[in-house]
């Protein structure tokens, strides 16, 4: 039920013909024919139009004529702009750096101490230092306590001094007897020991839970056994706080003792047959 | 008639400390314990499992590993970097070389016995070769990443299996190269942020490593390949020791939850000559960490964090099944740790660090059998002394009258001075020691509190004689021949003139303390003496040996007495013998000669000596006939032996007068309160 149009060599305008024709007589039909014509039907008006137009111009007009100088004009006008546009994105950019250096700079004026409390400081330690030799003199005729107690001083104050100077100086000068090398790795074995297996993620449970264990699962339940004594099961007490909430009331003061456990419950009569 | 007020006591607060570390030497059938606060005991198992000697603890020493070498020598290595070897003779520590590595995490002796492997913090591994006097530093093997946690040698002595964290290394011994690294599993299938800890590895002579590590696995790896054979999860919380018997077609190994697990060597099907391990038996003994296991030809050892000393003989190992197939649990030590004053009714306790004097407590009421008096004075902690130093104290002794109190350390020895005025009490330090004073081993007052015996650790004896501002030395027995065979037990006379001295394997000697020499010498028994006693006016020698086997000896005849000697031709009752704990103290009435008061841990028991012995068919443990009986009835049933449980586990039972007795016990739960927690385990229903 197509008619075709009278320009046969042109196929896309028999293709929206039929399209054209096909949209009132075929409504009832399903949707996709229909949409598979519609943006080829689009596609094919346009050509349609240009060329009728083309048709017209191509045939009358001949090609403009430009002189060389108006080309040179234009072109460096184009070059100006470029350069133009060059020059502003690189100021642009400088500006922006600038702004950013000053911010900075100002925030780590900010982290320091001020100027003023920074003078104290080094002026203060250029004294104490003097005045240290003069201290460990005096310190012979003095108990050891005192003794120590100002070798330190003197000590903190040296190590003031470098930190402060700001000199790029990585020591710190510390003494010997303060310091036990054996004895902070053996501190750090213990800690790993502890670590392994009462840290966390170790599944421990409270001693107290422990021994409530058995009187949970008699046939006549009884009530959980509580310490009286509150040094008893220390470490517990701290896992329990560790994990983030302490019940007071579950350890101080308790109304039911543990089974017969009184410190001394009395004397005693006792008899042995000896007949 | 026997009845007596009671004083129970229960306010010694005695924790012993965990078990850390086990040894088993097969040559003499004993075993070596170490703990946690770096004490050292040596059990001897064929000697009904009795604690012979211990070297006192430390606090800087914090024991980690213990082995023994060739020629019954030992050797233990802690956290501190040190490796100590100890005199089993002389009862001290022979040396301690730092082996330089950082602290000492897993030791082990090669199966030759000459060398030595330490596994250290900075994951070195170093080799000592043992000197007859000492050990020398040989060579470093290669250094791994991380702190060398466990070791085992190759039966041959030609690798080393060192297992560290999530890997396990395989060394050569000649050249101390790594030839083989071994990467476990963090978690039995799965990932895991916990690291993997190698707690224990073991070198069987076919080139299989079994490696037990903190995820709860038991791996079998093939160390030639360096690949995984077999996975086996056995538990939640870390497996924290292995132990391979010697003909290694078993094994054990013991886990955090408490559980030991036995495995074998079991053959696929009957008929097949291929082999598996298999995990045969399960055994819930302890309640705490097992961080110690022990394979002995015919029985499984095992000590954890909540101190008793476990041993299981196998079943199958066993020769002929009697009592001696038990399972054996050891809690509570084997010697006295209290004192009493009996005058002034006061009781020292000796702890680790400190002692405390306690007055007991007074009542005025009066009831029948079974009764609890109210008191109308409280018991009264008088003193709390604490020595100086790090070291534990080895013993201590107050004198009957209550005025002096010694004890003794490693290395020092403290005597103080006590006054009473009215209810104060002063106390002086008696701070002139004598040189040769260093340290002693048993300590013991006269019963008049004028001469002090000391015992001390070189094998002699020394007599002081004690006045009002110090004590003079009086005399010094030298010590006898024979080896050190346990540790030393003192006895006096109450009349002051015998002194008896136990501990070396010729015997008990017997001086004659007025005269200053040696009496006689009771003939060698071949168990170690448990206690000594000397009795009032007939100073009859009663001696307790290790195989509860009691002997009676007459030092001014110097031959056994008559009841001794029937009551060894009948024998003991078959349950006597079969008691488990030994007995630490023996005391005697003072106005009755017949009776014999003796403890254990579980039982105490009045000898009269004046009744007839109990035969097998009788009943040992008699409690007191009901009265509706006649008196025939009661007359034929009564045997010698008044036994009483009523009050365990006994710490230390005396007489104090005629009709007061002191039961110090010490319940099992007070101790369990104070361990460290347990792993927690989710029972159904609670």
């Amino acid at each position: 039920m197509v008619q075709l149009r009278p320009r046969a060599s042109r196929a896309p305008a028999s293709a929206s013909a039929m399209v054209d024709e096909g949209q009132p007589a075929s409504e009832e039909e399903a949707g996709h024919g229909l949409l598979l014509g519609q943006p080829s039907s689009g596609a094919a008006a346009e050509p349609l139009e240009e060329d009728e137009e083309g048709d017209d111009e191509i045939d009358d007009e001949a090609p403009e004529e430009l002189t060389f100088a108006s080309a040179q004009a234009e072109a460096k006008e184009e070059e100006r702009r470029v350069r133009e546009t060059v020059r502003r994105d690189r100021a642009l950019l400088k500006e922006k750096r600038k702004r950013r250096e000053e911010l900075f700079i100002e925030q780590k004026k900010r982290k320091l101490l001020p100027d003023t409390i920074l003078e104290k400081l080094t002026t203060a330690s250029q004294t104490s230092v003097k005045k240290s030799p003069g201290k460990l003199k005096e310190v012979n005729l003095q108990k050891k306590n005192e003794e120590r107690g100002k070798g330190s001083d003197s000590k903190k104050a040296k190590v003031q001094k470098v930190q402060t100077v700001g000199q790029n100086k990585s020591y710190m000068a510390v003494r010997l007897k303060d310091q036990d090398l054996r004895d902070s790795r053996q501190e750090a074995a213990k800690a790993f020991i502890q670590n392994c297996l009462y840290g966390p993620g170790t599944n421990r449970t409270t001693v107290n839970k422990f021994l409530s264990l058995e009187n949970k699962r008699l046939p006549m339940k009884k009530a959980a056994a509580q310490f009286l004594n509150n040094t008893w099961g220390p470490v517990a007490r701290q896992a329990l706080l560790s994990m983030g909430f302490s019940r007071q009331e579950h350890w101080s003061g308790l109304p039911c003792p543990p089974p017969g456990d009184l410190p001394n419950p009395g004397i005693e009569l006792m008899s042995l047959a000896l007949q | 008639m026997g009845e007596f007020n009671v004083h129970r006591v229960r306010f010694f607060n005695y924790v012993p400390s965990g078990i850390r570390c086990v040894a088993y030497n097969n040559q003499s059938n004993r075993l070596a314990v170490s703990r946690t606060d770096g004490t050292v005991e040596i059990y001897n198992l064929s000697a009904n499992y009795f604690q012979e000697k211990f070297f006192p603890g430390h606090e800087s020493r914090a024991t980690e590993a213990l082995c023994w070498a060739k020629g019954q020598r030992l050797f233990s290595a802690g956290l501190n970097g040190e490796i100590i070897e100890y005199d089993l003779q002389a009862l001290t520590i022979k040396y301690a070389v730092d082996a330089f590595g950082g602290p000492i995490w897993s030791m082990a002796a090669s199966p030759s016995g000459s060398q030595l492997l330490v596994g250290c913090e900075d994951g070195s591994v170093k080799l000592f070769q043992i000197t007859p006097d000492k050990i020398q530093f040989e060579r470093n093997f290669d250094r791994q990443k991380s702190r060398i946690l466990s070791l085992s040698w190759h039966p041959a002595g030609t690798h080393v299996a060192a297992g560290s964290i999530d890997y396990i290394s395989v060394f050569d011994s000649k050249s101390g190269s790594a030839i083989g690294k071994m990467l476990v599993d963090r978690q039995y299938m799965g990932v895991s942020k916990r690291k993997c800890i190698i707690w224990g590895v073991a070198f069987l002579s076919d080139g299989t490593v079994i490696s037990v590590d903190s995820a709860g696995k038991v791996q079998i790896w093939d160390s030639a390949t360096g690949t995984l054979v077999k996975n086996h999860l056995v538990s939640n919380a870390d497996v924290q020791s292995i132990a391979v018997s010697a003909q290694e077609d078993s094994f054990v190994v013991g886990t955090a939850e408490g559980t030991v697990f036995h495995f074998q060597l079991v053959s696929v099907t009957s008929s097949s000559s291929e082999k598996q391990w298999v995990r045969t038996k399960p055994f819930q003994h302890h309640t705490h960490d097992v961080r110690a296991v022990a394979h002995s030809p015919t029985a499984l050892i095992s000590g954890g964090t909540d101190t008793h000393l476990v041993i299981r003989p196998l079943m199958e190992k066993v020769e002929v099944k009697n009592y001696d197939a038990a399972l054996r649990k050891i809690t509570f030590p084997h010697r006295r740790l209290v004192s009493c004053a009996k005058k002034k009714q006061l009781l020292l306790f000796q702890f680790a660090h400190h002692l405390e004097l306690w007055r007991l407590g007074s009542t005025v009421a009066t009831g029948k059998n079974g009764d609890t008096l109210p008191l109308s004075k409280n018991a009264d902690h008088l003193l709390h002394l604490k020595t100086k130093g790090p070291e534990n104290i080895i013993c201590s002794c107050i004198s009957p009258c209550g005025g002096w109190i010694a004890c003794s350390t490693a290395s020092r020895f403290f005597l103080y001075r006590l006054n009473y005025e009215h209810d104060n009490i002063s106390l002086q330090r008696v701070s002139k020691m004598p040189v040769f004073l260093r340290s002693a081993l048993q300590i013991l007052f006269s019963e008049d509190s004028t001469k002090l015996f000391v015992a001390s650790n070189q094998g002699s004896l020394r007599v002081f004689r004690l006045l009002e501002g110090g004590f003079t030395h009086l005399h010094s027995f030298q010590p006898q021949s024979g080896t050190v065979q346990s540790m030393c037990l003192l006895a006096v006379s109450p009349d002051g003139n015998w002194l008896a001295a136990s501990g070396t394997s010729a015997g008990v000697h017997v001086y004659n303390v007025k005269q200053l020499k040696l009496h006689c010498t009771v003939p060698a028994y071949n168990f170690p003496v448990t206690a000594l006693a000397i009795a009032p006016n007939t100073n009859n020698l009663v001696i307790a040996h290790s195989d509860q086997q009691v002997f009676e000896y007459s030092i001014p005849d110097k031959q056994y007495t008559e009841w001794s000697r029937t009551v060894q031709k009948q024998g003991f009752h078959h349950l006597w013998l079969q008691r488990d704990t030994p007995i630490t103290h023996i005391s005697f009435h003072p106005k009755r000669p017949m009776h014999i008061l003796l403890h254990d841990t579980y039982m105490f028991c009045l000898i009269d000596k004046s009744l007839p012995l109990p035969n097998d068919k009788t009943l040992l443990y008699n409690p007191l006939p009901p009265t509706n009986e006649s008196d025939v009835i009661r007359r034929r049933t009564a045997h010698a032996f008044k036994i009483s449980k009523k009050y365990k586990p006994l710490l230390f039972v005396d007489l104090l007068d005629e009709k007061t007795l002191v039961a110090v016990e010490r319940p099992l739960d007070d101790i369990i309160a104070q361990l460290p927690p347990p792993i927690k385990k989710k029972k159904f229903g609670t």
